[in-house]
């Protein structure tokens, strides 16, 4: 993305000078050699960052070779015999890839609106809280959870909500019997939500909070002096402060779109059926090591990689569009 | 995951008798899945095997089983011989240090300052250290470490149902061929592996080549269990002869409000009453058309019996969520009270209730058929673990592991399997009035059943602690093996091609789907359908060849 496809990136609009001239800047026109000499001391210091991205990313990433491969790993990368795009022609025919694509785009979007502003709204309360002995022992509460391994999470829901759980006895000493949440895929949507509000939720309001500490208390002072209501204080002063950070989440989160807790599905796959909860985590999963069809699986998750990076692009130019500096900028 | 999920029951000798009642392990790659084609060389035709190949049978008894086989059922011991033989003078090993890789049931014992495998390396002469992992989760593990040639142990112990796809690839290039250490007489160095029968070592042969150790299996390898203890505090007489009695009886003992369900998940007991044929396994039909078990009335039969169970609100809400994990717990607990299960959960619950619930009592249902009269039960494979020894040019190295091996396949009688098995006299057991082994507190938490799934003599049930299970065990499996049947490529190493690995994949999910009430026998039928077009209808070929060549 170049400056000139972006043309309303906020350092454009920053620079009120008049329009740039046709010709190039001036600073591109200090040699390399001085530029070398100049930033030597920058450069050095970003080299082991360079060599650990190209040693632990880079160099691992020539591994995807194996997509256009009939690959087995007991034969090698060199051995095993290039298959052009048949791997990817299989991805797109196979109905079971498309819906888990689609179970997965629907748990993002629900989980856009359910579950990314409950940080959001907690921040919010929490700052209200005006007690600090009061604050940090419900901020610990909230944290809890986010430590506790996916496989025990599971447990407690399933000892709470299965049908032999604690909710379910009660209903049928009660005289309602047939309670069970964990293996009914009309709610799996719902559920798989809450249990992350209750997971991670709390762990989310850290970033918020340490935004909501910047806001300058002068700003709440001048607005009470001009007579603003509580309300007007959040609208006014509160959410402007946090929306680049708000940006900011959302299009990492867009980023992640096809990725939703694979851990947690995989945990509950087999209660509520293929149909509702495989995702293409699992699904590559499934294919690449269970059945292992390598192959097909790393296709599969190089088309999730790019399918990624261009929602992160797209995010990423939206957010500028609104006047966000988003995740980078060109200069 | 899946495959623990399938697995999940199963222990030493418990395992599925995955040829018998192969169900279990539908859309689980199997050892039969994988590649020859490509593999380089000109292959012998798949399954068969060179005699010459195959290590001589010379078989020792060191003791007379008080239960004998009875139609290849397994043999039993209820005392202790007066005199135990020691097999070996001197420790075989030459000091050397392997490392191992096997699964384990129960929890996994440190194996550092640990009493009992001191004492058995050093028995050995040979220092074999284990690493081990939970067999619930064995298959993703080993799926891994195949995948990775460096990180290899030196003794790798297969399941056959953690069998990952191209493992004929994995074999080749990985594992060493022991045809020209065990081939003919040559075994005959090492007595106790030239008591293993041959068709044991058959299905260790790939390729027309020996490279895999086996563990015996036994021919009936599965039972539906009930808590007999149960059933007798609540005066219910439990002997169903048909599905819908089962079904009935399972109804009948539901008592959500007192936390008591009927039954666990039932896949495997419906397959064993439908007689559903074993798992990657073919029928003949009429007119002598192979036919895949998905294909099978039995199997459809077996599914619709599945699905009136799970909607008849007997089955345990653990198993309705699909957690295999919670069956056994369950079962003990008294929250379930049938399950079906591979044997060698039977002792593995005794050992686990004895101090918890002296009244714990769990018994097979003698077997019967879906609709009455006799029923079917496909023979369970000759072995259904092997271990493979890793890659090495020294010989030396490998006639130590083969001389270590030879230590462990020490029969009942000796004073090596009892050293293997019951741990170090004074240590890990007593000995009671009747010469029996009484195990100490110390054995719960240090005598761990790694040595036996690298190599295993054959199969008896030797379990002396416990009289009265083991003549229950015995009895209850003389009279189901009367009605043994071998399935059409029994006993066969057969390697399918690649391209088939993931034909089956869908069915696991669906079983659970269909059982569940999730999706129909109309999902079913487009499910084969889509099977016979992508690939099932060439699989049939290739089968029917191996079938001609027979």
């Amino acid at each position: 993305m170049s400056a000139a496809t972006s043309p309303v990136s906020t350092s454009s609009r920053a620079a009120a000078g008049p329009p740039s001239s046709a010709s190039s800047p001036p600073r591109h026109k200090v040699p390399w050699t001085t530029r070398l000499k100049r930033d030597r001391s920058l450069l050095i210091m970003v080299a082991p960052a360079v060599l650990l991205l190209a040693v632990f990313a880079y160099v691992p990433m020539l591994g995807n070779v194996v997509a256009w491969q009939d690959y087995s790993p007991y034969v090698g990368i060199l051995q095993s015999p290039f298959v052009g795009w048949a791997n990817f022609e299989r991805i797109f025919t196979n109905p079971l890839f498309l819906d888990a694509v689609l179970n997965t785009l629907i748990i993002t979007a629900f989980q856009l609106v359910f579950f990314f502003p409950v940080p959001i709204v907690l921040a919010l309360l929490l700052n209200s809280v005006l007690t600090p002995g009061l604050r940090t022992t419900i901020q610990s509460i909230v944290y809890l959870p986010h430590f506790f391994s996916w496989v025990i999470v599971v447990t407690i829901f399933q000892q709470i909500f299965g049908g032999a759980g604690l909710v379910a006895s009660r209903l049928r000493e009660a005289g309602y019997s047939g309670f069970d949440l964990m293996t009914n895929p009309d709610t799996f949507l719902l559920l798989i939500t809450a249990q992350s509000v209750w997971k991670d939720a709390g762990w989310g309001i850290i970033i918020f909070l340490a935004a909501l500490a910047t806001v300058d208390p002068q700003l709440y002072e001048a607005s009470v002096v001009d007579g603003a209501g509580r309300w007007r204080r959040m609208w006014h002063v509160t959410l402007p402060a946090l929306r680049p950070v708000i940006i900011l989440l959302l299009i990492l989160r867009l980023g992640d779109a096809l990725t939703v807790g694979f851990e947690q599905l995989i945990l509950q796959r087999g209660a509520v059926g293929t149909e509702v909860a495989e995702v293409l985590d699992t699904f590559v999963y499934y294919q690449g090591v269970v059945n292992g069809d390598w192959a097909f699986a790393a296709a599969a998750g190089l088309v999730k990689g790019l399918v990624s990076l261009a929602l992160v692009l797209g995010a990423n130019k939206l957010a500028h569009l609104v006047g966000e500096a988003g995740v980078y900028q060109k200069a | 995951m899946t495959a623990s999920q399938l697995t999940g029951g199963i222990n030493r000798r418990s395992f599925l008798s995955f040829l018998a009642v192969g169900a279990a392990v539908a859309g689980v790659p199997s050892l039969l899945t994988a590649c020859t084609a490509g593999s380089g060389g000109p292959a012998a035709a798949p399954g068969a095997v060179t005699a010459a190949n195959l290590p001589a049978y010379v078989p020792v008894e060191y003791a007379k089983p008080d239960f004998p086989s009875v139609n290849g059922s397994t043999p039993g011991y209820v005392t202790m011989p007066e005199r135990l033989v020691a097999a070996f003078d001197t420790p075989p090993g030459s000091g050397g240090t392997y490392t191992a890789m096997t699964p384990l049931w129960t929890t996994i014992p440190s194996t550092e300052g640990n009493a009992y495998f001191d004492a058995v390396n050093e028995a050995i002469g040979t220092t074999v250290k284990f690493q081990i992992s939970d067999g619930n989760t064995y298959g993703d593990k080993l799926a891994a470490v195949l995948a990775s040639a460096k990180d290899l142990p030196d003794w790798v112990c297969v399941p056959s149902w953690n069998v990952p796809p191209r493992f004929p690839q994995a074999v080749e290039a990985l594992f060493q061929d022991l045809t020209p250490f065990l081939a003919g007489d040559k075994v005959k160095k090492y007595k106790n592996l030239a008591n293993i029968p041959t068709d044991a070592w058959r299905i260790c042969t790939f390729d027309d080549k020996l490279y895999g150790l086996p563990f015996p299996g036994e021919v009936v390898g599965n039972a539906i269990f009930y808590r007999a203890d149960i059933f007798a505090e609540l005066g219910i007489e439990a002997a169903p002869t048909t599905a819908d009695d089962l079904l009935d009886l399972a109804k009948e003992v539901t008592d959500p409000s007192k936390k008591r369900w009927g039954a666990n998940d039932l896949w495997l007991a419906a397959n064993m009453m439908f007689g559903v044929t074993p798992a990657d396994r073919w029928k003949q039909g009429d007119a002598g058309k192979l036919i895949h078990r998905i294909e099978t009335e039995e199997y459809r039969a077996a599914l619709e019996w599945q699905t009136k169970l799970y909607a008849s609100g007997a089955v345990h809400p653990d198993a309705v969520a699909d957690r295999p994990e919670a069956g056994k717990p369950n079962f003990e607990a008294g929250n379930s009270l049938i399950a079906a299960d591979g044997l060698g959960a039977w002792p593995e619950a005794l050992d686990r209730m004895k101090g918890v619930n002296p009244d714990f009592d769990m018994r097979p249902f003698p077997v019967f058929a879906a609709g009455g009269g006799d029923p079917v039960l496909w023979k369970g494979s000759p072995a259904n673990i092997f271990s493979f020894l890793k890659k090495n040019d020294d010989t030396a190295k490998i006639e130590e592991l083969l001389a270590v091996a030879d230590f462990l396949a020490s029969p009942f009688g000796t004073a090596e399997f009892n050293l293997i098995n019951f741990g170090v006299e004074g240590t890990h057991y007593e000995l009671d009035e009747n010469g029996l082994p009484a195990p100490t507190d110390r054995a719960a938490s240090e005598v761990a059943g790694t040595y036996v799934f690298l190599v295993d003599p054959p199969v008896v049930n030797a379990k002396v602690q416990y009289p009265d299970y083991v003549e229950a065990f015995c009895t209850w499996q003389a009279d189901a093996a009367q009605y043994l049947a071998e399935d059409l490529f029994y006993g066969m190493q057969i390697s399918e091609p690649a391209q088939f690995a993931a034909l089956k994949a869908p069915f696991e999910a669906l079983e659970k789907d269909i059982a569940r009430g999730r999706k129909t026998m109309a999902d079913l039928d487009e499910a084969v359908a889509t099977w016979k077009s992508s690939g099932g209808d060439e699989l049939r070929a290739f089968y029917q060849e191996i079938l001609d060549n027979k």
